[in-house]
């Protein structure tokens, strides 16, 4: 119960900065003065996770429900942050950080992760902010869509962010593949409910796709993990009935694109 | 009036010696003496009458000292001196005819030096009786002459200490008395050493000087000195220092240009009080190859020289590869972003080694599978093979006693420069101030128990050094690059790093809420340099800034462009000017892979001329450098020389080295025109010669003729005829008299 109230009041205030940032207006405000922090930032890397609008294409997410966003919060990152801790020299902040795009703050934080991105909706602001944010040297993580429907519904926000750049099959020679893990396998990571069904798609999505959006420089600035949920292999690294092998292969995915996101 | 009165003049009585030549003996002199005196007592006492005490022993005195007197003169005062013996010794002329010599209106520096010499002998060139004469003239060396005429001021340079040299190095084939040099003393060789001055001093042979010309010349502006590097990276921007010379208060304007393209106008102001005033004036460079560079000052007024007023010289941009070897022990966002700012640096190569799990070393930029394999290197031609090491964020426990030793080694015998990044595990935190390398380090780091590194934002800022420095120039003007580094946003983090040490340069500090602390600093260590950059979030000045913003990617840039530049290859070969440009000094310097000197070699050299012409030189070894070799060549020839130093060992090349120089005959002796009569003194001082002007000669012929050097005989002078003698006997007697009379009782 204290765990649900947390929660509860967290969900609360994400979404009061969500609306607060959508207050600000379309236009990126100029910086404030930079002050100095009353505290100590947590880690070198801290899980952050994109807060984004929908897009209507599944109904609108209103108060007092949940976001898609929002999906596999917060248990994923909590999981995925200790195996970082433990499987590298990261230092990793427990704790992750829900940032929308236009959060000023974003600028700190040069990976983040989104899930769902099915039903994102960037408008044109968000996608600048992304644009700037990815061409500075942030790392974009996406997850968890899948099928022709969802993926349509990305690249429309996608090609808001990058109209010119194309989205491609990430080698299999890739560092991103090689960083730390080399990570040959191709194997549809599912989400929980494989449990249920026993199948490992959604919808039309059957074939696992890692695609990528690269910078001038051939270095991967966005990684999209299409018709598969590394984010559930995540969350429910500690339930018995999901396969162990698929949360191993999830954690080595999402490891070596932090790794990635650190070095190239 | 001194010579009337004691027969000869006050410098024969300052250079002589006073003896008494009398033949009788002492002891009679004495006893005479003794005998007046009480001669005088007894007859003033048994004849006194009414004479006090006072006027009795007022005429004793006087009587007394009347006997002194002739007592005195009966022993013959004699005068001794030293003089040249006729016939037995030289006297040396010497004239400068350098180029500077022709100046001066309306008579030349040459003529009036000339006419100086002609006054010492009078007939222009015959022997003058007591001593022959020799004449020389000089420039880059004297040369011996039969006459001066003919002779015209022509000279490209002017060695004064050379000539000098040469010339009393005759004293010891012939009886040199003495050398009187006639000069503007607008020497061209770099001006005279104290070791010179005292190899000259040390021929015991006086040297007088006569100073003609000019020192202040107001009408006229010079380019006195241009010190710009040698060498550069392409894309760097270099700093020359443009020194001028005037001597009145004005405006003037430096012209620089790449071969015959202007690059820019730098204005100059030229105060009263002062007479040079030096600029630093900053020149981009992006080509490879070499750039001939040629600054012009331009005054307000036309001069009377304007030969000076333009230098020139060669930058050698070479399109080398720097290799860097960067040793991470996390991953970070700093790593990340500190590779992306230079990743499009052709000359810079960084070869990563970051340790991303507790079992795995991740290498980036490597040029072979094979590269950094095995870990951090465990030797020293493959650690020296880097110029420069960056260590990140990583325990000195992580690397052995002689992996920290060979750190070391590599910053003190290699010349290679050492930056430190503060981290977790950097610095303080890492153990590294308890390490093999905290000596070389520029500040003493706090223990590791003491946690120094704090993630906090905090502001950056420029130390006083830091402003001048050209790494860490975001603009050309002073202001423009206060204020692009107050625009900077926070860094992410800090470090502290302790108590710096006496030789530390700090560059940048950082503002902690609590003062100001060090950020960048640096100090050498050895033959290399050895950094700390407090801090590992300089990566957020690229992330929290626009895209288009390059200052991150400008201060790493250039950092590490330092940071390779300063640290010296296995062989080098530089050229430098000497002798005001006349002659180019050669310095070849040669060590194996391991940076080691190359003790067991023969260099030999090679400059050619675009106009294919070409000399062989043998390179002599530096007996205070191990490894190094010089020599020294006087070019006839304007235009660009090349050089090659190769290295031979038992016949075969082992090495070479090459470089090239801009070198302008013929142009120095205008530089530097105004006479200096400050070094025509010293040399006076230091040799025991007399200092002159055409205006005040007359002392100078007895001078040459009682030198204490060449073959001198004793001149005995005596004395006792003087007419002061007898005109103070007389005083005494009429004093004697007139005392009596007045007092008319004795």
């Amino acid at each position: 119960m204290p765990n649900l109230a947390r929660r509860a009041s967290t969900i609360v205030a994400v979404v009061i900065a969500i609306a607060a940032a959508s207050v600000r207006g379309q236009g990126i405000a100029p910086a404030p003065a930079e002050t100095r922090p009353a505290r100590e930032a947590p880690g070198e890397f801290q899980f952050v996770r994109l807060a984004y609008s929908s897009n209507n294409v599944y109904g609108s997410s209103g108060w007092g429900r949940r976001q898609a966003w929002q999906t596999d919060w917060p248990d994923a990152e909590h999981h995925f942050v200790k195996g970082i801790s433990r499987l590298t020299r990261v230092a990793a902040a427990e704790q992750g950080r829900i940032l929308t795009p236009l959060d000023e703050e974003i600028y700190d934080y040069p990976w983040i992760y989104a899930v769902e991105v099915g039903k994102w909706y960037l408008n044109d602001s968000e996608a600048a902010r992304m644009r700037e944010y990815l061409l500075r040297g942030g790392f974009l993580m996406v997850d968890d869509f899948h099928g022709s429907w969802e993926w349509a519904a990305f690249i429309a926000s996608m090609e808001r962010v990058f109209p010119d750049r194309p989205i491609i099959e990430i080698p299999e020679s890739d560092e991103a593949f090689h960083v730390i893990y080399d990570l040959d396998q191709r194997i549809q990571i599912p989400s929980r409910m494989f449990i249920y069904s026993g199948v490992t798609y959604e919808q039309d999505g059957y074939t696992p796709h890692w695609r990528g959006i690269y910078d001038d420089d051939g270095r991967l600035m966005v990684a999209i993990n299409f018709n598969m949920d590394i984010g559930d292999a995540w969350e429910h690294a500690d339930w018995p009935d999901y396969p162990e092998n698929m949360t191993a292969l999830a954690y080595r995915f999402g490891i070596n694109y932090v790794i990635y996101a650190m070095t190239h | 009036m001194f010579e009337t009165l004691f027969k000869y003049s006050r410098a024969d009585y300052a250079r002589s010696e006073l003896i008494f030549a009398g033949e009788w003996p002492l002891l009679l002199i004495a006893g005479l003496a003794l005998l007046a005196v009480v001669s005088i007592v007894v007859m003033l006492v048994w004849r006194r009458g009414n004479a006090s005490v006072f006027q009795l022993a007022t005429i004793a005195t006087l009587q007394i000292a009347m006997v002194a007197v002739v007592l005195a003169l009966l022993m013959q005062p004699t005068l001794t001196t030293e003089r040249l013996r006729d016939g037995d010794n030289a006297i040396a002329l010497v004239v400068d005819n350098s180029a500077s010599m022709a100046y001066g209106a309306p008579a030349s520096r040459f003529s009036e030096a000339l006419s100086a010499l002609s006054g010492i002998v009078p007939d222009g060139g015959a022997d003058s009786g007591d001593f022959s004469i020799r004449h020389y003239a000089f420039s880059d060396t004297a040369r011996p002459l039969d006459s001066f005429s003919g002779v015209t001021a022509e000279g490209n340079a002017t060695a004064i200490a050379d000539a000098l040299r040469v010339i009393l190095s005759e004293a010891q084939f012939s009886s040199l008395a003495a050398v009187v040099l006639s000069s503007d003393g607008a020497d061209t060789s770099g001006g005279l050493t104290a070791e010179q001055l005292a190899e000259l001093a040390a021929f015991g042979i006086p040297v007088h000087t006569i100073s003609v010309g000019q020192s202040s010349i107001p009408e006229d502006i010079e380019l006195e000195e241009l010190a710009i590097p040698e060498k550069a990276l392409p894309g760097s921007t270099i700093v020359a220092r443009v020194t001028v010379r005037h001597d009145a208060p004005g405006t003037a304007q430096v012209k620089v240009y790449d071969d015959d393209e202007l690059l820019q106008i730098v204005p100059l102001a030229l105060a009263a009080d002062v007479t040079t005033t030096t600029s630093f004036i900053e020149v981009d460079l992006q080509k490879a190859g070499p750039h001939q560079l040629r600054f012009t000052v331009e005054g307000e007024d036309a001069e009377p020289e304007s030969r000076n007023n333009s230098r020139a010289r060669l930058v050698n941009v070479a399109s080398e590869k720097y290799r860097i070897l960067y040793f991470e022990g996390e991953p970070r966002w700093e790593y990340k972003f500190l590779r992306r700012a230079v990743n499009n640096d052709e000359d810079l190569s960084i070869a990563t080694l970051l340790r991303v799990s507790p079992n795995k070393f991740y290498r980036q930029g490597i040029d072979s599978p094979e590269q950094l394999e095995d870990g951090f290197p465990t030797d020293r031609n493959t650690l020296f093979a880097y110029n420069a090491l960056i260590i990140g964020s990583v325990e000195a426990a992580s690397l052995s006693a002689a992996q920290q030793s060979l750190i070391r080694d590599f910053v003190s015998e290699r010349g290679g420069s050492l930056l430190m990044l503060a981290g977790p595990n950097g610095l303080g935190n890492g153990g590294w101030g308890q390490s093999a390398i905290a000596d070389v380090l520029p500040a003493r780091l706090p223990p590791s128990s003491a946690d120094s590194f704090h993630r906090r934002k905090a502001d950056v800022s420029l130390t006083p050094q830091g402003a001048g420095s050209q790494l860490l120039r975001f603009a050309a003007e002073s202001a423009d690059n206060r204020a692009a580094w107050l625009e900077l946003p926070q860094i992410a983090d800090y470090q502290l790093v302790g108590n710096l040490k006496p030789a530390t340069i700090t560059l940048l500090n950082v503002d902690t809420g609590e003062g100001l602390l060090p950020l960048l600093m640096t100090q050498p260590f050895g033959r290399g340099h050895a950094w700390i950059l407090a801090s590992g979030g300089t990566w957020r000045w690229q992330m929290s800034m626009p895209l288009e913003d390059q200052k991150h990617e400008t201060f790493w840039r250039q950092l590490l462009r330092e940071l390779v530049a300063s640290a010296p290859q296995t062989i080098s070969l530089t050229a430098s000017a000497t002798g005001g440009n006349a002659a180019m000094q050669l310095r070849a310097e040669f060590r194996d892979e391991a940076f080691q000197p190359m003790n067991d070699v023969g260099v030999t050299l090679i400059a050619s001329h675009d106009n294919g012409e070409s000399v062989t030189l043998s390179m002599q070894p530096d007996e205070r450098e191990a490894g190094v070799f010089g020599a020294r060549l006087l070019p006839a020839e304007s235009g660009t020389w090349y050089f090659e130093a190769v290295a031979e060992r038992d016949g075969e090349p082992v090495a070479v080295a090459r470089s090239s120089m801009l070198h302008e005959s013929g142009q120095s002796e205008h530089f530097g025109f105004r006479s200096n009569p400050d070094l025509l003194r010293r040399i006076s001082e230091a040799t025991g010669g007399g200092y002159f002007t055409p205006e005040n000669l007359a002392a100078l012929p007895d001078m040459l003729r009682y030198s204490s050097s060449g073959i001198t005989e004793t001149e005995y002078r005596r004395i006792w005829d003087a007419p002061a003698f007898f005109l103070l006997l007389l005083l005494l007697k009429s004093g004697e008299w007139l005392l009596r009379r007045r007092w008319s009782s004795v």
